[in-house]
């Protein structure tokens, strides 16, 4: 192609001239192609992703359960080839267990165990999410969706099988279909299983038509059909599965999809501010060209070839990042959701980069075209400064302050260059409103974790869960006497309430709801209020959000419940912050339940300790006191809450870094075009200290304004957001938990703008400091 | 009388083992002395100008202004000895285009700390002085050439260093500007002010300078005393 030549080697000492500039475009679109691959990969993993874990992970349409005694393994074989079956696994034996731990101080939950030589496998595809899979018998994979939460290495006795089997837990899996709580090898499964109990299986199938609950039971029915009589003991469909986890991922999905949509904008913008600013910084060497005789087209195509090497390099290295951040990122995002693994998928791979490099040839194209327009004199001089007259109003006025001067020569220059600015006022703004919405939403996830396990004003709780001490049988109400008697004689007690739950029947509802009544004062215990007040006395009840909106009732109504054949009628004196049994739940006074069960028996005591008792020290020393007969136990906040915490920091610090990366370009384009005017600043006495606080402070000034724009309006996000959030998961949100931002955080936030500026100016800053009077002084 | 700049065998490369700019030059300017600098094109006029200045170091050798060793001062150092010791002028003004006439002038007395009223003070002295009260708030783009310098000298003057340096100052200007800037030079020196200037022109030298040094290929070829000086 004639030209092409001339263009090439231009591109190439363009390229070898201007190292700096090219590493950081390539820097900054590296960084933000990779932020944008991680938020757009979190967006779409928030929209579904439970069918994106089930594709990934070959999810089962229905997990049956078949007794091996009526069906034969031919049998069995032959469902697979159904007309409706497009896939399947098993037979899988299983087996239901009763596993204790700490000899038999412990019992746990009953377990169903499933036999499977490794995790893979057709359907159900297993993911190790922390040690190994068993290899030999006595090993154990527990279910990190529901296995028991114990550490790895812990010894559980399978209670009720003769020669009480040992099982040492080697790993976590999480099942997509929850198809079990545990998994050994399959030839242990039959040694487990208690005397007399049916030999089953798991049968795992993919049909062709599985998208509602009536197909699937269309297609169950079927497979029943397909075998003898009685052969199906059981199935579970994954829309149940699915349900379940929904519920659990809704209120996640807004803030994450915020996060998103910060990133995802603020790194467009920052490529636009960049590749368009680079550019004019090349006017001078545009204008030169032109004298020399290239012409506006080769012009274009040798600017667009300078932008587009570097801005490729980065976009490729920005998808291996994205997909390197993505590993842990998703990883804890999948463990937020429940869900076995997430990844960034293959389109999103596809798109942003194409995405990114458009964006970058688009933005370089337009002042390129723009300075082949201009005459070769016109583009020397737009390219040697910034258009004479701007930003002058502004050093005159800021020059009258009483400050030091390089701050406000400083300040001044982001007057000189205002589209430069307003971009980089955005960028800075966006990732000032990611930490000020984190912050808010990591304070509110907190008070959320607080309010929901009470953790802070309950922290110890005391269970009944034996019959007596050292073999003695004492009543329910004995024990607990006890308990209280131990609780009131332990040092460290500020106060206990003892407490029962009694599943009711409410009025209206064809479900049962889950009442629990204290005996005695409990307005301590840590119900936040959204609505109303605590109750006051017998006859009151506090019910959380859903209780509402399922009942159809407001605060003030009167509710009827009902034990046995036992009706009482109870006003709704307030609307509590509380999730337990999906929000269908009643909180009373004692007395208010006893109406209607007078056999009714607290078996738990919530405590609360005296400030400076230390809750492991008094757990270990009443459980001691009471010995086997109650469990003493810390209350602790859901893990849940901590993994969304860390995710939230970990989203804001990677916005952070991006604003700081477009920071840091401005004010090496500024410092570049005003290399001179630092020679002569150094050259009249500007001191290295003095050379940086001006060229921090050009920058500083859209920091600060960034900073306080975006306060308000990350407050505003948290505003919208947590409520969003805690909608999703059917609940109101108590006042307090929104009004978390403390007048010194506020503060604090509004200088956030002002440390990301100062962060990302800083190392140019450094560079002009350290740059050569001399040779400063005759760069043009 | 002690030296106002005593140089001792200063060398500067700026490749390492390439041809030196400035090689092993002595040099010594006693105060109220007014020397001109003169060579062909590369001959190391400019460097001994910045070397004197501090804006750059020296390979090797020693540099002194007013008694202080400034080859050995951190780049703080250096800076701040420059500021209150040194003024310089150059061919090209380099006055700060965003800035006013009276900023330009006052911002080494700013840098420095200087209270504002006694900087203010200084500023309408010179700018009496210089002949240049009327563009006070105007953009050096809108001044002529001569105009320009003038307002340079001011700023370069504004501290009251004991040694001013100009690079070609007459350079950029027309024959009259040029005329004028080296009258004000002279003003300058016969008021005891100690000057160092490089020049290309053997004219300007003889008129207002005191003392004439000759470089070739970074060394001193001569230094003459011509008696300009009054």
């Amino acid at each position: 192609m004639p030209g092409a030549g001339p263009v090439a080697r231009a591109v190439g000492g363009g390229l070898a001239r201007r190292k700096v500039q090219t590493l950081v475009i390539g820097l900054v679109l590296l960084v933000s192609t990779g932020a944008c691959v991680l938020a757009l990969g979190l967006v779409v993993d928030s929209s579904a992703p439970f069918d994106k874990a089930f594709a990934a992970q070959h999810g089962a349409d229905v997990v049956a359960t078949v007794d091996r005694a009526v069906a034969t393994p031919g049998q069995l074989a032959a469902t697979a080839r159904l007309p409706e079956v497009t896939a399947a696994a098993g037979p899988y034996p299983e087996a239901m267990i009763s596993p204790q731990i700490g000899g038999r101080t412990v019992t746990l939950q009953p377990m169903t165990v499933a036999g499977r030589g490794g995790p893979g496998g057709p359907l159900d595809d297993l993911v190790i999410q922390q040690g190994r899979w068993a290899q030999r018998p006595g090993e154990l994979v527990l279910s990190s969706d529901s296995g028991p939460g114990v550490p790895l290495g812990t010894q559980i006795t399978v209670s009720g099988v003769p020669g009480t089997p040992r099982l040492t837990a080697v790993g976590y899996a999480s099942s997509i279909n929850r198809s079990a709580d545990g998994w050994v090898v399959p030839s242990q499964v039959a040694a487990l299983r208690a005397p007399g109990a049916p030999a089953t299986a798991q049968m795992l199938y993919r049909f062709a038509s599985a998208g509602s609950a009536a197909a699937l039971r269309t297609d169950a029915g079927r497979l029943s059909a397909a075998l003898p009589s009685g052969a199906v003991t059981g199935t579970q469909s994954y829309l149940a599965v699915k349900a379940q986890e929904t519920s659990g991922i809704a209120p996640i999905a807004p803030f994450v999809v915020a996060f998103g949509i910060i990133g995802l904008v603020m790194s467009a913008l920052i490529v636009i501010n960049i590749v368009s600013g680079a550019v004019v910084a090349g006017y001078r060497r545009i204008g030169i060209l032109k004298s020399i005789g290239f012409t506006p087209a080769q012009l274009v195509g040798s600017y667009a070839g300078l932008i587009t090497v570097p801005a490729v390099a980065g976009c490729i290295g920005g998808v291996l990042l994205g997909n390197a951040l993505s590993v842990p990122l998703l990883g804890s995002t999948a463990t937020v959701y429940g869900v076995g693994a997430l990844g960034v998928p293959v389109w999103v791979d596809v798109l942003v980069p194409c995405a990114m490099c458009c964006l970058a040839g688009i933005a370089a194209l337009l002042p390129s075209l723009r300075a082949g327009r201009l005459s070769a004199v016109q583009a020397i001089a737009i390219g040697r400064a910034p258009a004479a007259g701007r930003g002058y109003a502004a050093h005159r006025l800021l020059g009258r302050l009483s400050l030091p001067r390089p701050v406000t020569i400083g300040l001044a220059a982001s007057f000189a260059r205002p589209a430069r600015a307003a971009g980089t006022l955005a960028a800075v703004g966006l990732g000032a409103i990611a930490v000020t919405f984190a912050v808010g939403l990591s304070s509110s996830l907190n008070m959320v974790a607080d309010g929901l396990s009470h953790a802070k004003t309950e922290p110890v709780q005391v269970t009944l869960v034996g019959s007596g001490r050292g073999g003695q049988q004492l009543s329910p109400s004995a024990q607990q006497a006890a308990v209280e008697a131990a609780l009131r004689a332990q040092p460290g007690t500020l106060h206990y309430v003892a407490q029962a739950d009694q599943a009711v029947s409410v009025a209206g509802l064809s479900g049962q709801v889950r009442m629990t009544a204290f005996r005695g004062n409990a307005d301590w215990t840590g119900y936040d209020m959204i609505s109303g007040h605590w109750y006051s006395g017998p006859g009151q009840v506090d019910v959380p959000t859903n209780f509402l909106t399922v009942t159809g009732k407001a605060v003030g109504d009167t509710v009827t419940f009902s034990v046995g054949g036992a009706q009482v009628t109870a006003r709704i004196v307030g609307e509590v912050f509380d999730t337990d049994n999906q929000g269908l739940a009643m909180l009373t006074d004692w007395r208010t339940l006893a109406a209607a069960n007078r056999r009714l028996t607290p078996y738990v005591s919530d405590v609360a300790l005296r400030a400076g008792t230390s809750p492991e020290a008094y757990v270990r020393a009443l459980g001691s006191t009471l010995g086997p007969y109650a469990d003493v136990s810390i209350n602790g906040k859901d893990p849940f809450f901590l993994t969304l915490i860390g995710l939230t920091g970990t989203l804001t610090l990677l916005l952070a870094a991006v604003a700081g990366l477009g920071v840091l370009n401005t004010v090496l384009l500024h410092t570049r075009e005003r290399a001179h005017d630092l020679g002569i600043f150094k050259a009249i006495g500007m001191t290295p200290r003095q050379t940086i606080a001006m060229v921090v402070c050009s920058v500083a000034g859209t920091g600060l304004v960034a900073g306080l724009l975006a306060v308000p309006a990350g407050m505003a996000a948290h505003r919208y957001v947590l409520p969003v959030m805690a909608h999703a998961a059917g609940t109101g949100i108590p006042a307090s938990y929104l009004a978390v931002y403390r007048v010194w955080e506020i503060a604090v936030l509004a200088l956030a703008g002002l440390v990301i500026a100062a962060a990302g100016g800083i190392p140019p800053a450094a560079w002009a400091a350290r740059a050569r009077t001399a040779a400063a002084l005759h760069a043009e | 009388m002690d030296s106002l700049i005593s140089l001792s065998e200063v060398t500067k490369r700026y490749q390492s083992g390439g041809q030196p700019a400035v090689d092993r030059i002595r040099l010594e300017v006693a105060p109220g002395e007014a020397v001109a600098v003169m060579g062909p094109s590369g001959s190391g006029k400019s460097t001994l100008l910045n070397l004197i200045a501090g804006l750059d170091r020296p390979a090797s050798g020693t540099v002194t202004v007013a008694g202080q060793r400034i080859d050995t001062l951190s780049e703080t150092g250096v800076a701040r000895f420059r500021r209150q010791r040194i003024g310089m002028i150059f061919q090209f003004f380099n006055l700060l285009d965003d800035l006013t006439v009276a900023d330009n002038v006052l911002l080494p007395a700013q840098l420095t700390g200087i209270r504002r009223a006694r900087a203010r003070a200084r500023l309408d002295e010179l700018l009496a002085a210089l002949r240049i009260e009327r563009h006070r708030d105007a953009y050096p783009a809108r001044l002529s050439g001569g105009e320009r310098q003038r307002v340079a000298i001011a700023r370069a003057l504004v501290n009251r260093p004991a040694l001013l340096l100009a690079d070609e100052p007459t350079g950029a200007l027309d024959a009259a500007a040029g005329e004028q800037i080296g009258e004000l030079l002279l003003d300058l020196n016969r008021s005891g002010q100690t000057m160092v200037l490089v020049t290309h022109n053997p004219g300007l030298a003889a008129r207002y300078a005191s003392r004439t040094v000759r470089l070739v290929d970074g060394r001193v070829a001569s230094d003459t005393f011509t008696g300009a000086q009054l």
